[in-house]
């Protein structure tokens, strides 16, 4: 199969145009492109250059987009600012969900920056008031199934001796998708069960129906 | 697929015999129960209804077998009938108890039954049901020998767990809905916990760190679970688990259909051994004065 079949291509641009017109730096679309041209003749030349010791699944999926309560810039974030998911996702390691910040991790930072922005003032808003945003689930596995983030994160990162822990974001994005390219993350990968078990096989996951099934 | 996983399990399952061990297997979780502590009470079987989130039916349904105790308490008077003597329904003494869970049984019957395989053991030497893949064919209850899988004949959710009930039900095992039969799993989702855990922390499982809700709960010790294949553990220095050490005092063998019992007195027996399932549950019979 093809690469360019995996990348979705149409959302990368799409997330490129929304982020620009966010921050109204229209010379970042181009640059955003060309970089992204870039990155395609990188993957055709080698399709697991990014993650050393694993095979990324395969399958695409077009969902619905989710609308949250701030439209959060993921891109801002984890690609122009270069922060670790696992920063704010900080439970991904240790647990089995990834979790969302409290509030108080946002207010850390954005006590100080960014705060004439409509979207930080929503944020202080809700700081103040003391209520959490609600945030919708956007990546949601059946009830029936059992999924740690802990021991994908294990395999992947922690016991991958050949990976930089800088590059997790490209380990997270095999299920996730490039949401350091999004703004709010939308579902870009199946999460079906012929999604996980193609990963299984191919990175000889256990393939043990009660592994996942519960 | 299930062709395939049917021949594998039974194939792990002839090498283990054949060769002694089961050293193919990852674990084998068994129980030992001693009838002598067993006094009754039900604990276990109500905390099974806590862990598992197993539906109450009411009693009308009760009546006529569709409960969903996973675990239920046999009952047997095993004093003679006292004729005229006897003015109710409950002797005053006699009653002797049995605690009946899905006996885990590795040659088990409800296995090459099942026509979706969603039914198949697994390399923990636990007897496994998918409840997704089972489309309610029932062939697996009607085989069993123990009568322990109970079937969902209704949707049960909404009289079990009405708002907000709902909340208390233990996210780590799903609701089962009509039409799929369900078993005890030897809380398999604490096995899991405790498996996951093991392995983030680079370790062997140690030898009581898994405890089903039943174990947990009864109150006079009567059931004893754990890996049967007898892990070594350095940090304590124990070589055999304490139900591997059970097993072997009262000389009751996994891979055996008849026990070779050099003291008869051991009290170790497993139910429908003559049956050949193979059962992972031992029970120590009930000694009483006379």
């Amino acid at each position: 199969m093809s690469v360019l079949q995996h990348l979705p291509l149409g959302r990368f641009i799409e997330a490129a145009s929304r982020g620009s017109r966010q921050t109204k730096q229209t010379v970042q679309v181009s640059f955003i492109v060309m970089l992204l041209m870039a990155a395609m003749a990188l993957f055709s030349a080698n399709v697991n250059a990014e993650v050393p010791n694993a095979v990324p699944p395969e399958g695409t999926y077009s969902g619905i987009h989710v609308e949250q309560p701030i439209e959060f810039p993921h891109d801002t974030h984890a690609d122009i600012n270069e922060i670790n998911c696992m920063y704010c996702h900080t439970y991904a390691r240790r647990s089995k969900v990834a979790g969302i910040p409290p509030t108080s991790k946002c207010m850390g930072c954005h006590s100080v920056i960014a705060t004439d922005k409509p979207r930080i003032q929503k944020l202080t808003e809700y700081w103040e008031n003391k209520q959490p945003p609600l945030w919708n689930k956007v990546h949601d596995v059946p009830d029936f199934v059992h999924f740690t983030h802990e021991k994908h994160i294990k395999r992947f990162v922690i016991d991958n001796e050949d990976l930089e822990v800088e590059n997790v974001s490209e380990v997270c994005a095999f299920c996730h998708g490039e949401v350091k390219k999004m703004t709010v993350a939308d579902k870009v990968k199946p999460l079906t069960m012929g999604f996980c078990q193609r990963c299984h096989q191919a990175n000889d996951g256990p393939s043990d129906c009660w592994h996942c099934h519960k | 697929m299930s062709l395939s996983n049917l021949i594998d399990d039974w194939s792990r399952y002839r090498k283990g015999r054949e060769e002694g061990g089961f050293h193919d297997y990852e674990h084998m979780w068994g129980m030992s129960i001693d009838l002598n502590k067993c006094i009754g009470c039900n604990a276990c079987s109500v905390a099974c209804y806590a862990e598992n989130n197993l539906a109450v039916v009411g009693k009308e349904k009760f009546e006529k077998g569709q409960g969903m105790h996973w675990l239920r308490v046999e009952r047997y008077w095993d004093e003679p009938d006292l004729g005229e003597e006897r003015t109710s329904e409950f002797q005053q003494h006699g009653a002797s108890f049995l605690p009946m869970m899905c006996q885990q049984c590795n040659a088990a019957t409800c296995e090459p039954v099942c026509p979706v395989a969603a039914t198949y053991h697994t390399p923990d030497g636990l007897n496994a049901q998918v409840y997704n893949r089972c489309i309610g064919s029932r062939y697996c209850s009607n085989n069993c020998p123990f009568r322990l899988r109970y079937f969902n004949f209704w949707s049960y959710y909404e009289d079990s767990w009405p708002a907000p009930l709902q909340m208390q039900l233990n996210p780590d095992i799903s609701v089962r809905d009509m039409g799929v039969m369900e078993k005890c799993t030897f809380c398999v989702q604490r096995i899991r916990t405790v498996k996951d855990t093991a392995r983030m922390e680079d370790r062997k499982v140690r030898d009581g760190e898994v405890q089903t809700a039943c174990s947990q709960t009864c109150p006079t010790g009567a059931i004893e679970f754990g890996d049967m294949l007898g892990m070594y553990d350095p940090e304590s220095g124990v070589a055999e688990t304490r139900v591997t050490k059970m097993w072997r005092k009262h000389q009751v063998e996994l891979g055996k259909t008849k026990q070779n019992k050099q003291t008869p007195d051991m009290r170790g027996y497993r139910v429908f051994e003559f049956l050949n399932t193979d059962p992972c549950v031992m029970y120590l019979d009930r000694v009483r004065e006379v």
